[in-house]
């Protein structure tokens, strides 16, 4: 649970308000009579940082975090009661954060000890987002055993998943409090969150800075990514696209551009015209090409054609041994006739 | 002249006409917090916060309010509430050390988990689907599983043993709820100064779920829709927090007389960590009160009479016992006090002079060690599970009398008085009880259910559908000692879905209510009904005295949570074997090419049949004939073996002929 609560509270730092995050915590940690430090939930040892602090909005908690309930938040599929707080309210350019932890193996990751979500259920669910255009990109971040292959079956584009161990091998926890009995933190959360101590804001550090960070043999686990759905270049991306909220702003002196905004309006109308030209003639191009081929392939058929032809009948119809004997007699006695009468 | 006037006299007319319609409401809107403190007689301290706010009604005021926070005032409008409260506790109360008999205890010791009933004023074929969209959206404001209370399995409709009567009161509650910060933190958020300010900026987190009890309860009262219109101010809004909490334990002093230990000291700073450091400009008064209850008064009496310290003026005669690090700026007594007993004793502390100089802290340091017992409710009631195994078992509820000490009831122990205890309890479906089965047992000896039960209103449960309700009075004499009522239940079975994941540790049966109408825990400390403390008015009105049973934890039966995957695994293996074999068997054709050939050359003779033997071993070293050509094959055989022998018979003949 620490490790789901530092990342929120780091994506809180880094700006995103709590209307636009959905936690779900399957277990009641901090205010269980076992705590012994009550409404407290440390990520390391030396109990610097209270992650459950004062501010905290839990969405979906206890008995209500179900693969069901997941998958409805995913594709937005809920009953009309279910108040806004816990829809996710994406649209077609939004950029989504998806964090999951919890014990997990070879494509599936389990839920209250008593389900499991599968890859292929998880890669359904993003396609579905996708039909729906509830998100433009998406970044899934999966810290379990074998967290690689739960999303091994993603298909849909604009998604960029990295997990925290491959196939075959486990994931780590960082250390052990002793205080509290219990390991506080898994070795890839703990890194990921070393990572963005050190930024604020306004940095932009990149998503390969990020996953170039990640160091095999601290993780005692390789760290996999695959952006092979995602177009962007990661040394592009900065990293509070997905784990801040940062607007851009433009600084400008006027309040008014005046009449020079036209000309780039001009410029901007421009462009996808021939944009649209281009692509009509590309496909004139193509179309002629494609007939030009079909005509080749006609021209060369005749003599390749016969021999192919003959070949097709002579081949297909010896099936058997017996229908070459047939032939081959029918072959041979007009040959031996011939050169018979020719010694004669 | 005249006609000036006349004109001034019409406008003072006109304004005298106009005050009326504002005469009936405030007109403003009002927010107000106070914290009262109490030491408890065990050496913990009951922190109870209460901020109200009010917001006129909608037709004087409109819908934009500057305090009222506005998550609550739609709620009010869409589902048409006229009355709700929401609890959510962890700990249970003991009655016992921690008092049954006063206002705090009956309005704010709610059973652990959620407890959600509210009043809606739908025409009645509505009041359930209102009922299922209220769920969501608390669940939604207040980050808890609320939205459990749905279904109809988990709420129901008493008549009578709640609220006095109401038609469309639904009840629901949820035992098992966890309640943490992220209960509290939207809680707090509907507060004008949320936590950065006020009273409630003391509220360390920590602290508060370290106590021994902690409730945060929100109450709503609304005459904006149905009838009494324009009556009284449109909606108060009542949010309680109470926590019990300890001081940080010091060594118990070497102060001891008696071989007592002195109570611990306390103050703000020690149970809470912080002090009250910025005012919230918001608040129409912003008050601490520190409540010396009338058992302990009367306590500290009897001590200061044995030491021969005369009884002063009130304020100052508690010096030789404890004393506030702050001087009170009011001190209040008990009125309408029923002889003989004594009066409590409150101090008040406002904090808007202090805080413009430095941060409020105010504590209590005890100087000699004293012990007191807080005045209990008649009788103790609580409840138990009867019996073992998967199938049946019985609920008891115990009602003890409590030594009420102080002529509590001996007016009351006249020939003929009889105590009127009402009982409200819910059980969920699989929890079949059979009311049938219901007896009475009084000081130990059975006695007829009629001789105690005045009256009694069952809605019997239904499997999947509605839980059991049943709400009774009973009457008993006064001078009673113990009562017992146990009704037996046979468990029901569950669907497999319908288990929680955790399924092995059993399922609840929510608290029961067991009421006293005889009674009311009414303080009165207000001379007139001056609004000038919200609080104080609270304790002065018509408090019921009530009292929740334990819950109870009935073990079920429980499936073996495997099975689905052995019988899917078994089926299937079955299924392949059973199929692939069968499969298997239709195409193969092992012995059919070998038994035609014999019939065939059965039929033919000896030679052919040496022929066609020897050409089938020639064929089969040319070719691995497929299936298909088998037959084929089989058929061309003596066509092929005349056309050999044709061959052989040319060459023969040719050969012949050359020589």
């Amino acid at each position: 649970m620490a490790n789901t609560l530092s990342l929120y509270r780091t994506v809180k730092r880094l700006g995103i308000p709590d209307d636009r995050i959905i936690l779900m915590l399957a277990d009641d940690m901090a205010c269980n009579a076992r705590n012994k430090y009550p409404a407290q939930v440390f990520n390391n040892e030396n109990h610097r940082l209270n992650l459950y602090g004062d501010n905290v909005e839990v969405d979906y908690r206890g008995y209500e975090v179900t693969v069901e309930n997941f998958l409805r938040v995913l594709t937005g599929r809920h009953e009309t009661a279910v108040p806004r707080s816990k829809r996710l309210l994406s649209d077609e350019g939004s950029h989504i954060l998806l964090y999951m932890t919890g014990h997990g193996g070879d494509e599936f990751l389990k839920f209250q000890d008593s389900e499991e979500l599968q890859s292929h259920d998880l890669a359904d669910a993003v396609k579905q987002m996708k039909q729906k255009r509830r998100f433009k990109e998406l970044l899934i971040m999966v810290d379990t055993c074998q967290a690689a292959t739960l999303f091994s079956q993603l298909h849909s584009p604009g998604v960029l998943a990295i997990g925290s161990s491959m196939k075959g091998e486990n994931s780590y926890s960082h250390h052990l409090d002793s205080d509290v009995g219990v390991s506080v933190v898994d070795r890839f959360t703990f890194y990921t969150l070393a990572f963005f101590e050190r930024l604020n804001m306004y940095n932009n550090a990149s998503l390969s800075s990020l996953f170039n960070s990640y160091n095999p043999s601290l993780l005692m686990s390789t760290a996999y990514y695959r952006t092979d759905l995602y177009k962007r270049p990661l040394d592009k991306v900065p990293v509070t696209d997905f784990f801040g909220s940062v607007m851009e702003t433009i600084h400008t002196d006027s309040a008014y551009r005046g009449f020079s905004v036209k000309g780039t309006d001009k410029a901007e109308i421009k462009a996808p015209l021939n944009l649209k030209a281009s692509q009509a003639e590309r496909r004139a191009l193509s179309a002629y090409h494609q007939d030009q081929i079909s005509d080749f392939n006609k021209e060369v058929c005749s003599f390749h054609c016969i021999w192919s032809t003959l070949h097709k009948t002579v081949v297909e119809k010896i099936e058997d041994a017996d229908t070459f004997v047939n032939y081959g007699l029918v072959v041979i006695i007009p040959l031996v006739a011939a050169s018979t009468w020719l010694w004669r | 002249m005249a006609f000036q006037w006349s004109v001034l006299y019409f406008l003072v007319l006109l304004q005298v006409s106009f005050t009326p319609i504002f005469a009936g409401s405030s007109g403003e809107e009002e927010f107000s917090e106070e914290l009262l403190l109490r030491p408890l007689p065990d050496r913990k301290v009951l922190a109870h916060f209460h901020f109200e706010s009010r917001a006129p009604p909608t037709e004087i005021y409109g819908h934009h309010h500057r305090l009222f926070p506005k998550a609550i005032y739609q709620l009010v409008q869409k589902f048409q509430i006229r009355e709700m409260e929401l609890s959510f506790t962890q700990g249970r109360w003991n009655y016992e050390r921690w008092g049954g008999f006063n206002p705090i205890t009956s309005a704010n010791a709610k059973p652990p988990g959620v407890e959600l009933w509210a009043i809606l004023d739908v025409p009645p074929d509505q009041v359930d689907a209102s009922w299922k969209n209220l769920t969501h959206t608390l669940s939604g404001l207040f980050c808890a599983s609320i939205n459990f209370l749905e279904s109809s399995t988990a709420y129901s409709s008493p008549d009578w043993a709640f609220q006095p009567s109401s038609r469309s009161l639904r009840y629901g509650a949820l035992p098992r709820e966890a309640v943490c910060t992220e209960n509290l933190t939207p809680w707090l958020k509907l507060l004008p100064c949320r936590d950065k300010a006020g009273l409630a900026a003391i509220l360390d987190r920590p602290s508060i779920y370290r106590g021994f009890y902690h409730s945060q309860r929100l109450r709503l009262t609304s005459t904006e829709v149905g009838s009494e219109k324009g009556m009284e101010s449109g909606i108060v809004l009542e949010q309680t927090l109470t926590i019990v909490l300890e001081p940080d334990a010091q060594r118990p002093n070497t102060n001891h007389l008696g071989g007592r230990v002195l109570q611990p000291s306390w103050s703000l700073r020690s149970i809470f960590g912080r002090e009250i450091s910025g005012r919230c400009v918001l608040a129409k008064y912003s008050t601490v009160f520190i409540e010396v209850e009338r058992n302990l008064v009367s306590e500290l009496k009897k001590l200061g009479r044995r030491r021969g310290v005369a009884e002063i003026a009130s304020d100052s005669w508690t010096d030789p016992f404890f004393d506030l690090s702050v001087t009170p700026d009011k001190t209040i007594k008990e009125m309408n006090v029923t002889h003989g007993d004594s009066s409590s004793i409150l101090y008040e502390f406002s904090t808007e002079k202090y805080l413009d100089y430095e941060p409020f802290d105010v504590g209590l340091t005890w100087k000699l060690p004293v012990v007191w017992s807080s005045p209990q409710a008649p009788f103790r009631a609580s409840r138990f599970l009867i019996g073992s195994g998967n199938q049946r078992g019985s609920i008891a509820i115990s009602l003890k009398s409590t030594e009420p000490g102080e002529g509590f009831m001996s007016d009351l122990a006249r020939e003929g008085c009889t105590v009127r205890v009402d009982v409200f309890q819910v059980v969920p479906w699989y929890v079949k009880v059979y009311f049938h089965t219901l007896q009475v047992f009084v000081d130990g000896r059975h006695r007829r259910v009629t001789d105690a039960l005045e009256k009694i209103h069952v809605s019997p449960s239904e499997d999947k559908v509605s839980p059991g309700l049943m709400e009774m009075v009973l009457r008993f004499p006064c001078s009673m000692k113990s009562a017992t009522l146990t009704i037996e239940f046979d468990k029901g079975f569950l669907h497999i879905d319908e288990y929680p994941p955790d399924a092995n540790q059993g399922f609840d049966i929510p608290s029961a209510v067991v009421r006293f109408p005889d009674f009311q825990a009414s303080t009165y400390y207000l001379k007139d009904n001056s609004r000038k403390s919200a609080l104080l008015s609270k304790f002065q009105e018509k408090n019921l005295l009530l009292s929740y049973t334990e819950i109870l934890l009935v073990p079920l039966a429980t499936p073996d949570f495997s099975m689905p995957y052995n019988v899917i695994t078994i089926t299937c293996t079955v299924f392949a074997l059973y199929f692939g074999s069968l499969l298997n068997v239709l195409r193969r054709r092992v012995g059919e090419e070998e038994r035609f050939l014999k019939e065939a050359s059965m039929r033919k003779g000896m030679l052919p049949q040496l022929l066609s033997k020897l050409s089938a071993k020639l064929r089969g070293k040319y070719k691995d004939s497929p299936q298909s050509s088998s037959s084929s094959s089989s058929l061309l055989n003596p066509k092929l073996m005349f056309k050999v022998a044709l061959v052989a018979g040319i060459a023969v003949g040719w050969h012949y002929y050359f020589e």
